[in-house]
């Protein structure tokens, strides 16, 4: 098994959009990760999300990769975009969608997906 | 207060608690510090400034709004 801090990293560089949240997208665990579920989703992004949830130091591992205090976390082709609030602020400007499409390109593909991390 | 202390030329600084329970926040600091910052290194410097309320739990949920004066 692969030490926690590699799969993360791998999750950040391989999926095009990377979304750590409290729950999955069939039960959100927090409001903060619901309004970066939702922005995502209605700026039409392909999301991968992992759950932090089931171990503490999934999320200690994270912040520590990517220098961000809280969750959620998105990450655009491997760069931090930010948490609930500036995910929320880009996709209020339209400037989301100019990213998505920049990064991904117009006809992107929307699926959602679940990543889960191997725990010892 | 911390704010005030980490952007001394702020235009702005609000504190809003939203629930009432003197945990969750809505800070909006509006600032020529933030000039040429982009959007996440801004919250970066927010969330700088209110590290240690947040390391001791003080703050349970923080949402943030910066802007700077350009």
């Amino acid at each position: 098994m692969k030490p926690l801090n590699e799969q993360i990293t791998e999750v950040i560089s391989e999926e095009p959009v990377a979304l750590f949240m409290k729950g999955t997208p069939q039960m959100v665990m927090c409001g903060n990760s619901m309004r970066a579920l939702q922005a995502l989703h209605a700026a039409g992004a392909p999301i991968t999300t992992v759950d932090i949830l089931p171990d503490p130091q999934i999320r200690q591992e994270l912040s520590a990769i990517s220098g961000w205090p809280t969750i959620p976390q998105v990450f655009v082709n491997g760069e931090l975009l930010g948490g609930a609030d500036i995910t929320e602020e880009l996709y209020e400007s339209g400037e989301l969608q100019r990213k998505l499409d920049d990064a991904l390109g117009a006809d992107r593909s929307q699926d959602v997906k679940v990543v889960a991390l191997e725990l010892s | 207060m911390l704010l005030e202390q980490a952007f001394p030329a702020a235009d702005r600084i609000e504190v809003e608690d939203r629930t009432g329970g003197g945990d969750h926040f809505q800070v909006t600091v509006e600032s020529a510090d933030f000039d040429g910052l982009s959007l996440i290194d801004q919250h970066r410097r927010v969330n700088e400034a209110l590290a240690a309320p947040f390391a001791d739990g003080s703050i349970h949920e923080l949402r943030i709004k910066t802007k700077g004066t350009g």
